[in-house]
């Protein structure tokens, strides 16, 4: 029954779950002289999840955000489990309000409980294309998760259990891909923004426990 | 700036090239993150029955009452109820199997499960250990095995000459929905809910990938033995894989097509035991006497001091109550 029990809690997860977890831009709010931008958000991605970002405004031919990003789930231990990205989004395109975007991100995330723990080399590709104005945006996403190696350190009641258990790096072991819609309204120095995406492994056919993507955020500029 | 954003998608492959300079590892491989099976290792215990290869032992002489072990699931195996060979000094013939793509038992592709596959993967195990038509055969179901239990006797009344039922999650789909309801209780800014869904991001397979689906429910059975969980599971106990493409199509069975194991129940006139467990919270004496109540012949029996793994914690105080009934029947 304890299979069971494990199978009911992630179907509900999954209908529960709406959630990727780049900084979301109003690239019209934002102004030649801001360089700095710092961001806030919460999200439900593979997890209920705080994240803490930071971007630096390049005020190029081509629009460039260099940031660095962190988030961890809930839960009791605080630094067990966690996400980093660092890399970049480039407004490629601009024809009048409608824009393009292109990101590209490195990955490190880490996972733990009583029986492994992992430690994840990866990267992040994505598509923003999107309506923007001065106060608000819309836009739609295409990306893509890669878990490119992961380490795994299978904990000593798992070798009791499985003495032929191999930890390890194990590649290739994983992706995602992310698709879906975000929004936003600017105010201010600030853009407050709300992301909803679908996820879907990449054999385009498995889903995830959780197969969606949510993110509530918030920007200051200055 | 180009060449930065590129230098940032690169960067983790470098990272991860210099990190696995010792040799990389295959999660798909078979041995590497979960035990080889039957198909795939002939040092393990197996029987060749109904188009698969069951991981199978016995203990005991083959010539006294068989006693067989149904573990719980789906998905499970027999390893944390090993202690029930002890009914083997006491003059039974005790028979474990790990059910069909459970276990170290052969994997088989998830839309290969069924009810009526495991149901005739039960009675090819009874008539592949059964010395001759006298011989006295009894079922022990744990949990899903319980249920699996009560859906042989629905279909075989007169199969068995007695059956032991702990705490079986529900013996129809409307039982099922009430227990899984009671013990259905997420968390969403719960560490042991998030430790379940966290790894996604790491590890993904496809439906039949079965490795990677294995481990990654063996990680998520942290779950069921977190403190404070509702069962009252004291801790992690001892399995060898977790069958999750089996777990998944029998799930996606139960939720699109329902089932009632009861309709036929009260053509098995000979008593049945049933056990709850007394730490089980979402359980309880009412529930198990509401499931009970589908038998003409029932007794039920609280276990005491443990959850709802008692065959692994508190096989002692399960065998109080299995061998005088048992016993009884002989």
């Amino acid at each position: 029954m304890k299979q069971v029990k494990l199978f009911a809690l992630v179907t509900l997860a999954s209908v529960c779950f709406t959630s990727a977890a780049a900084q979301n831009i109003n690239w019209r709010s934002l102004q030649p002289g801001q360089k700095h931008i710092i961001n806030l958000n919460a999200a439900l991605d593979n997890s209920t999840s705080i994240g803490i970002g930071y971007g630096y405004h390049f005020n190029s031919k081509m629009p460039l955000v260099l940031s660095a990003q962190y988030s961890m789930p809930f839960g009791n231990n605080v630094f067990d489990d966690f996400k980093t990205k660092l890399g970049a989004q480039l407004n490629v395109l601009e024809l009048q309000n409608v824009l393009v975007t292109l990101h590209a991100y490195g990955i490190i995330r880490r996972y733990e409980n009583s029986l492994a723990s992992m430690f994840n080399f990866g990267s992040e590709f994505a598509t923003t294309v999107g309506y923007y104005k001065k106060t608000w945006w819309i836009a739609g996403d295409f990306g893509f998760d890669k878990a490119i190696v992961t380490n795994i350190k299978h904990s000593e009641i798992m070798k009791e259990y499985n003495p032929g258990i191999q930890s390890g790096w194990y590649i290739p072991t994983g992706g995602n891909f992310i698709y879906g819609l975000q929004g936003g309204y600017s105010f201010s120095k600030s853009d407050v923004s709300l992301k909803i995406s679908s996820t879907m492994a990449q054999d385009f056919n498995t889903k995830p426990m959780v197969p969606y993507y949510a993110q509530v955020g918030w920007n200051w500029r200055f | 700036m180009k060449q930065f954003m590129i230098l940032c998608a690169i960067a983790p492959v470098a990272m991860a090239m210099l990190g696995c300079s010792k040799g990389e590892l295959d999660p798909k491989k078979p041995g590497n993150l979960v035990p080889k099976t039957a198909e795939l290792d002939a040092s393990i215990p197996q029987i060749a029955v109904n188009g698969t290869l069951l991981h199978a032992e016995t203990f005991g002489n083959p010539t006294d009452p068989m006693v067989v072990f149904l573990h719980g699931g789906p998905g499970s195996d027999y390893r944390n109820g090993l202690n029930a060979k002890d009914l083997a000094n006491h003059e039974y013939f005790v028979v474990f199997y790990d059910q069909r793509g459970s276990g170290l038992s052969k994997r088989h592709p998830k839309n290969s499960f069924d009810l009526d596959v495991m149901l005739e993967d039960l009675r090819s195990v009874i008539n592949h250990y059964r010395n001759s038509p006298s011989q006295k055969v009894y079922l022990l179901g744990h949990s899903w095995g319980a249920m699996l239990t009560a859906a042989y006797i629905n279909k075989y009344p007169d199969a068995v000459n007695g059956a032991v039922l702990a705490e079986p999650g529900g013996l129809n789909k409307a039982a099922f929905d009430e227990y899984s309801k009671k013990s259905r209780k997420l968390k969403l800014f719960d560490e042991v809910t998030n430790d379940v869904l966290y790894p996604d991001q790491f590890l993904t397979g496809n439906e039949n990938d079965h490795a990677i689906l294995d481990y990654k429910l063996a990680l998520a059975s942290q779950y069921t033995f977190a403190p404070g969980n509702a069962e009252g599971v004291e801790g992690p106990s001892p399995f060898w894989r977790n069958g999750a493409a089996m777990l998944k199509k029998l799930m996606e069975i139960a939720e699109k097509d329902g089932f009632d194991f009861t309709t036929n129940l009260h053509r098995f006139t000979t008593k049945v035991l049933f056990l709850y467990s007394e730490n089980n919270t979402t359980y309880g004496e009412t529930f198990a006497r509401k499931e009970a109540a589908y038998f003409p012949n029932a007794q039920v029996s609280k276990v005491a001091g443990t959850g709802h793994e008692m065959f692994y914690f508190k096989w002692d105080n399960v065998k109080s109550w299995v061998l005088p009934y048992l016993d009884s029947l002989r």
